[in-house]
């Protein structure tokens, strides 16, 4: 069938069916026992409500359960599990991971969430806390490979990395391997043997792991860089990628780290590869050239490194990682437009504020550091339009507009050596869209590798969604709609991409 | 004794580094003060008002203070249940 473009004498573009809309997210508020008043809400980019009030929790005054589509858990979360959304989320025992759906760790560049699934309607439903600690991402979220892919994808395929097995998995649960293969007889080098990192660049199709003595705090470390003909992501079968290899390479390093399950491989698009972890309270970051080198050379990481390791530049406190259980993990998210990438863990204990290293996947050698150095009220962050971040808010909406902290970056910005311009929003309009012609008002230019973003919080004129004291908890959606289709704001209504 | 480098429109921390705070100093995005020895960042704030710093639970060790801060999260969390209960009771029946 012919479209207006076609009959016009235009090419038909194809669009990647995994290609969504600009971010979506959740807001739920509710009252202290949640017995009587739950609003779960849909909100795109602009702070628009997109959901459907049929799949929301409107307004319930159904004791115990909330609303026609009523979650059968967590209706009774106060009660029957002892929590209740208002904690602080400050200095609760780790153990009681209950608490923690405020927590930093609860959403990363992956459309599952740690605790719970939201449809783009707003109908969510909790995960069954009972048997939480024997969920995929409370015991191996560590192994997913972190994914740089093209504009408005996520990964749609989850591909796991553990000892010298690829496994292709389902989501956040403990079913079986969709698939598996072992790919060590394609290794130029065997000395260590547990996988503990792996990162994938769908556009350079090249694949970069990191292979340590043991899952604990082994510093030696053996780096596999495969380029491959195909991409794994289009593969039926992992051996595919792995039997039609362009290029293999190796080098062999000594990296210091607490534990080896907080690495994160960052393959930017000029084959240059940030590896990034949680370091005690702070973090580490360091860039090395995994571009093809020849047979025999460049095997040490000396080699190969650029500058040297840095440490986290901004403020830091007594914060957990891997080495506290293995759900805490450094994790790893990705901008909208797949330009910036962010190394992330919280600032405080196992959920609040936030410590960072965003960096550009065209070039991860240009990098700065975000700081948010709150100790409770935590939310968790996700992806905001085109090219940011937003979230770490959830302080009492009681008398107050919902706040969140949101900034972005250039998606063009990926000259290491020049400043990086970092856009924030503030608590007036007046001080964001100034009387004068500075860019950037309340953001600014940050010096590469030693630049601190501290985040400031921006007024969304939302309500948090009940009249009195509450806490409203930032929730990741799994589907943000097609791209064109279902979103009215950037993209939305076009077939076009609006960008190459 | 130890200095740190704090925002200076929320006296939030924001660095113990020079380097990366002197950058912030001088786009006038941050002051340097001298805070005590031994207390962790996330109690610690400037009061850009009074310009003093402020310890959080001070006098307490670490260990204490996360206890401390616990309890008053648990506490807050009673006192606006009981509050929230009183107001419901009071809304026509």
């Amino acid at each position: 069938m012919s479209n207006l473009s076609t009959l016009l004498g235009g090419v038909a573009e194809t669009v990647d069916p995994r290609k969504e809309g600009l971010p979506i997210f959740g807001l739920l508020a509710t009252e202290a026992t949640q017995n009587h008043h739950m609003t779960y809400r849909i909100f795109d980019s602009s702070f628009r409500n997109v959901g459907s009030p049929w799949a929301a929790v409107c307004n319930s005054t159904t004791n115990y359960r909330f609303g026609m589509l009523g979650d059968a858990s967590h209706a009774y979360v106060s009660y029957d599990h002892g929590n209740n959304f208002h904690n602080n989320l400050t200095s609760e025992s780790y153990s009681t991971y209950i608490n923690y759906n405020h927590s930093t760790y609860q959403i990363d560049q992956y459309p599952h969430c740690f605790y719970y699934s939201s449809s783009r309607d707003g109908f969510v439903s909790w995960q069954n806390y009972h048997q939480m600690t024997s969920s995929f991402e409370y015991q191996v979220g560590w192994t997913k490979l972190n994914m740089v892919l093209p504009e408005g994808c996520r990964p749609r395929r989850m591909f796991c990395n553990r000892r010298f097995t690829m496994r292709e998995m389902a989501g956040n649960c403990a079913t079986g391997n969709i698939q598996a293969y072992d790919y060590s007889s394609h290794m130029l080098n065997t000395d260590n043997n547990y996988a503990t990192g792996t990162g994938y660049n769908e556009k350079m199709k090249m694949l970069v792991m990191i292979h340590s003595g043991d899952e604990g705090g082994n510093t030696s470390k053996v780096i596999h860089i495969f380029r491959g003909k195909k991409d794994l992501n289009k593969v039926p079968r992992i051996k595919d990628f792995f039997d039609d290899l362009e290029s293999t390479e190796y080098f062999t390093d000594t990296w210091t780290n607490q534990n080896v399950k907080d690495w994160v491989v960052v393959v930017g698009n000029n084959g240059w590869v940030g590896f990034g972890l949680k370091q005690s309270n702070s973090k580490r970051y360091g860039v090395f050239d995994c571009n093809v080198k020849g047979v025999g050379v460049s095997l040490t990481g000396a080699s190969r490194q650029w500058s040297t390791w840095h440490d986290f530049s901004g403020s830091t406190t007594t914060s957990y990682g891997a080495s506290s259980g293995n759900q805490y993990y450094t994790k790893f998210h990705t901008t909208w437009d797949g330009t910036w990438g962010m190394i992330f863990s919280p600032y405080y204990y196992y959920g609040c504020g936030i410590n960072a290293f965003c960096m550009s996947l065209e070039n991860p050698r240009k990098f700065v550091n975000i700081n948010q150095t709150k100790s409770g009220r935590s939310n968790p962050w996700v992806p905001w339009g085109r090219t940011g971040f937003h979230g770490g808010w959830s302080d009492n909406c009681d008398s107050e507009t919902w706040q969140t902290y949101a900034w972005c970056f250039d998606p063009t910005d990926s000259d290491h050596e020049t400043t990086t311009q970092v856009s924030m929003g503030t608590t007036s309009g007046d001080s964001v869209i100034p009387d004068n012609n500075t860019i950037n008002p309340q953001g600014g230019t940050y010096t590469n590798k030693t630049g601190v973003v501290s985040l400031s919080s921006c007024r969304t004129t939302l309500t948090g969604g009940y009249g009195s004291t509450n806490y409203p908890l930032l929730m990741g959606v799994d589907w943000w709609g097609n791209y064109g289709g279902q979103n009215s704001g950037y993209g939305g209504g076009a077939t076009t991409p609006i960008t190459a | 004794m130890a200095h740190r480098y704090y925002f200076n429109n929320n006296g939030e921390p924001v660095t113990g580094l020079s380097v990366s705070g002197d950058e912030l100093v001088s786009k006038g995005q941050a002051i340097m003060v001298d805070v005590p020895d031994g207390i962790e960042s996330w109690r610690l704030s400037y009061n850009t008002a009074t310009k003093a710093v402020v310890v959080l639970y001070e006098g307490l060790s670490e260990e204490d203070a996360v206890a401390k801060q616990l309890a008053d999260s648990a506490a807050e969390s009673e006192a606006e249940a009981l509050a929230e209960k009183e107001r419901q009771d009071a809304l026509p029946k």
